[in-house]
């Protein structure tokens, strides 16, 4: 017998996240681990008429094809991916690794070359998805591995997943609403402001949001979400930055980052673990050096660092920024294979201030 | 650590069965039981220079879709399929069930109807593969769900499955090509002949394969394979058959099967288990009532039936047909969107039998006659 609150989510996934309509051709991308809900999924997804696909990831075919492929097959592109970009009308993906480090040992250059070979197809999805022509979300199905890196047990970390869901409420659709409603207030707030200033540990940055767009994230394009983001201007990023939360690039870890930009671009990046892998990603593509996302987190059912983006980037208190590409509803024009969210934690003295007004401090928002 | 013969399993799929190139994409179809198999091919794919394409899907999703699936999604065409229809210069099919009953309950009419909206897709690979530019190959992992259907330990079945396949070999390609060789005699043989007579137990059938091409069947497209096969004339089918081996389609089992045929023709259908089946399936088209394949089975490695058409239809000393579709490179004019295999046991232990080809003995009580 399922969990019952598996048939909660996959409504609200369906329904309400991704927004499927009768007709729709609708693709569910996971692996087999997440089989009880990817059922569930695709039985609503029938439901409200639409054609659900799903594409299963078998874990360890990745390692392998890093370990063997040529550079030929490193670049190539199946049409038939490339069709479902440029076709599907709604994608959700379900995250559901057995083993988050399973590509520690892949060659970072290699899967470097596969990313710039998709990078059309990123152009592509991030076009689609900002007229509205792609509908997407993504979320995270429970397994040990998440919970490892967690470390949780699976029951503890299952627990979790439903808090920061709402899932254990009966209207979990009624609370992303009510969280919508609140942080549109302050996206409001927001709008026509220029200059964002960040002080925090080891952290004094400025950053203008001049004609830029805040987005409400409330649940749709990620779930759990909670947080509201937009494109820093590229060229006007300057000072220096700690992320005191532990960032993950493709379930590897690198520990304490300290980034410092001049006009924009990163011109000093170090971090306390993971140093040689910071440096790979940053020497991408030239866009890679840059800010994509300038976002602040606002899930308070997510209280401590998962090792996992999803949630830790909405954990309330915290701002993250991303390098990479950016959001073109958002106004961001950066453009880059790579999308790395970094965390800033402000909930022990940090403060927001915009166009000179304190915005929040400590993690708390005071306007 | 894999069986080792797992990785001969997919270097023999990948460099015999399917003769993958540089720069060819390679759909491999599987569940997630066959993970280990999955895993070598898709290894072996990128060594032979081939982009390997995994289309994996979960068991449990096609009783979802049967059950809630409204006509109009039942008989969707995916855009997926169609353009894999396209792309895909071969393809792998690694069946790998887990409960080979799950579909017992689903109308069978529903899964007639999902069958055939796989139907312009299925047309285009076969166009493709005449054209010489699609390969296929089907195999069988074996699952605890596949060893009960057969009545074994998974143990006991995972070495009858590497025996039928000749994976206890060192190389295995080098004995599926001898048997393509000994086949290829019968067939060479067979070339020019009118008149087939099947004569065993309960059973006297003739038909006529004039015109007709038999194909070597010797584990390309099929692994394991050894049989060697037909498209009788389509209304030349006269007479009485019995089918003996128990047969596995849609989830249901069908067991011993009388069909008696007249100007090609089913008029009368028993089956001691699944009689009800057994009729929806002849209703399913009109090309249903018709025989798309007759054939031998020259597998000696396969010793008993299994439930399962890819095995049993090889046994050696058996012959079977299909009611359905033909294949039209036999000059099989026969259309439907059925091919069931049912097998006939000419072997000593089932009562014996013969098959006369144009008055000569081609075999006798399960053995070939013919100096071949």
């Amino acid at each position: 017998m399922a969990d019952p609150r598996l048939r909660r989510w996959a409504e609200v996934l369906v329904r309400y996240s991704v927004g499927v309509s009768a007709g729709d051709k609708f693709m569910i991308n996971s692996a087999p681990a997440a089989a009880p809900l990817i059922q569930e999924v695709y039985r609503e997804a029938l439901r409200v008429g639409a054609h659900p696909h799903v594409n299963l990831a078998l874990p360890g075919l990745q390692e392998i094809f890093f370990k063997e492929a040529n550079e030929e097959q490193l670049r190539y592109v199946s049409p038939i991916e490339a069709m479902i970009t440029q076709e599907f009308d709604a994608t959700l993906a379900i995250g559901a690794s057995v083993n988050t480090r399973a590509l520690s040992n892949a060659d970072p250059a290699k899967q470097a070359m596969a990313a710039q070979a998709r990078r059309h197809l990123q152009g592509t999805f991030m076009e689609r998805q900002s007229t509205g022509a792609l509908k997407w979300s993504v979320t995270l199905y429970p397994t040990n591995a998440y919970a490892q890196d967690a470390e949780m047990s699976l029951d503890e970390f299952t627990e979790f997943v439903y808090g920061a869901c709402f899932l254990n409420d009966d209207d979990p659709v009624a609370r992303w609403k009510a969280l919508g409603k609140e942080q549109q207030r302050l996206v409001d707030w927001l709008k026509g402001k220029e200059q964002v200033r960040v002080v925090a540990k080891e952290t004094d940055l400025t950053v203008s949001i001049k004609d830029r767009i805040f987005i409400n994230a409330d649940g749709q394009k990620n779930f759990p979400d909670g947080e509201f983001f937009t494109g820093p201007v590229e060229d006007a990023v300057n000072g220096h930055v700690y992320f005191g939360i532990p960032a993950t690039f493709q379930g590897r870890v690198v520990q304490g980052i300290r980034l410092r930009f001049e006009q924009g671009r990163v011109v000093e990046a170090t971090a306390e673990q993971g140093q040689e892998l910071l440096e790979k990603m940053l020497g991408m593509d030239e866009g890679a050096r840059r800010l994509g996302e300038f976002a602040f987190g606002n899930n308070s059912g997510i209280t401590k660092g998962i090792k996992n983006i999803l949630f830790d980037e909405k954990l309330g208190g915290t701002i993250h920024m991303a390098l990479g590409a950016g959001y073109p509803d958002t106004g961001a024009k950066n453009q880059s294979a790579l999308h790395w969210d970094m965390i800033c934690d402000l909930r022990t003295g940090g403060e927001v201030w915009v166009d000179g007004q304190l915005f929040s401090k400590d993690g708390k928002f005071v306007i | 650590m894999p069986d080792p013969r797992i990785r001969r399993w997919a270097e023999t799929l990948t460099n015999y069965c399917l003769y993958v190139k540089p720069g060819e994409t390679v759909g491999i179809y599987a569940t997630p039981l066959a993970g280990p198999l999955v895993e070598e091919v898709y290894r072996a794919v990128l060594r032979a220079g081939g982009h390997p394409l995994v289309r994996l899907s979960l068991p449990e999703l096609t009783e979802v879709f049967l059950k809630e699936a409204s006509d109009e999604q039942l008989t969707y065409v995916s855009p997926v399929d169609e353009a894999l229809a396209e792309t895909l210069d071969a393809r792998l099919r690694i069946s790998s069930e887990a409960n080979v009953r799950a579909l017992a309950n689903v109308d069978p009419a529903r899964q007639a109807l999902f069958q055939r909206s796989g139907g312009p897709a299925a047309r285009r690979y076969r166009e493709r593969e005449q054209e010489g530019k699609f390969k296929w190959c089907g195999t069988l992992y074996p699952t605890q769900a596949s060893a009960q259907n057969a009545e074994m330990s998974l143990a006991d079945f995972t070495e009858f499955v590497f025996e039928a396949c000749f994976l206890n070999d060192d190389n295995t390609a080098e004995r599926w090509r001898d048997l393509g060789h000994r086949q290829q005699r019968y067939v060479d043989w067979l070339k020019g002949k009118e008149r087939v007579r099947v004569v065993g137990r309960d059973t006297d059938l003739t038909l006529s394969i004039a015109g007709r091409t038999f194909i070597n069947s010797d584990g390309k497209r099929n692994f394991p394979s050894g049989e060697f096969f037909t498209g009788p004339v389509e209304e030349s089918v006269e007479g009485t058959i019995r089918y003996t081996i128990p047969s596995s389609i849609s989830g249901r089992v069908v067991q011993d099967v009388t069909l008696r045929f007249h100007k090609g023709e089913v008029v009368e259908a028993r089956a001691v288990q699944g009689q009800e089946f057994l009729e929806k399936m002849l209703n399913i088209d009109a090309g249903a009532r018709r025989v798309g394949e007759f054939a031998v089975g020259n597998n000696f490695g396969i010793t008993r039936g299994i439930c399962n058409t890819l095995f049993d239809e090889k046994i050696g000393g058996t012959i079977h047909m299909a009611l359905g579709d033909s294949y039209p490179e036999t000059g099989g004019l026969n259309k439907s969107a059925l091919h069931w295999d049912l097998v006939c046991d000419l072997r000593p232990a089932a009562g014996g039998g013969e098959v006369w080809v144009d008055d000569e003995l081609f075999l006798k009580d399960g053995k070939l006659m013919i100096g071949a």
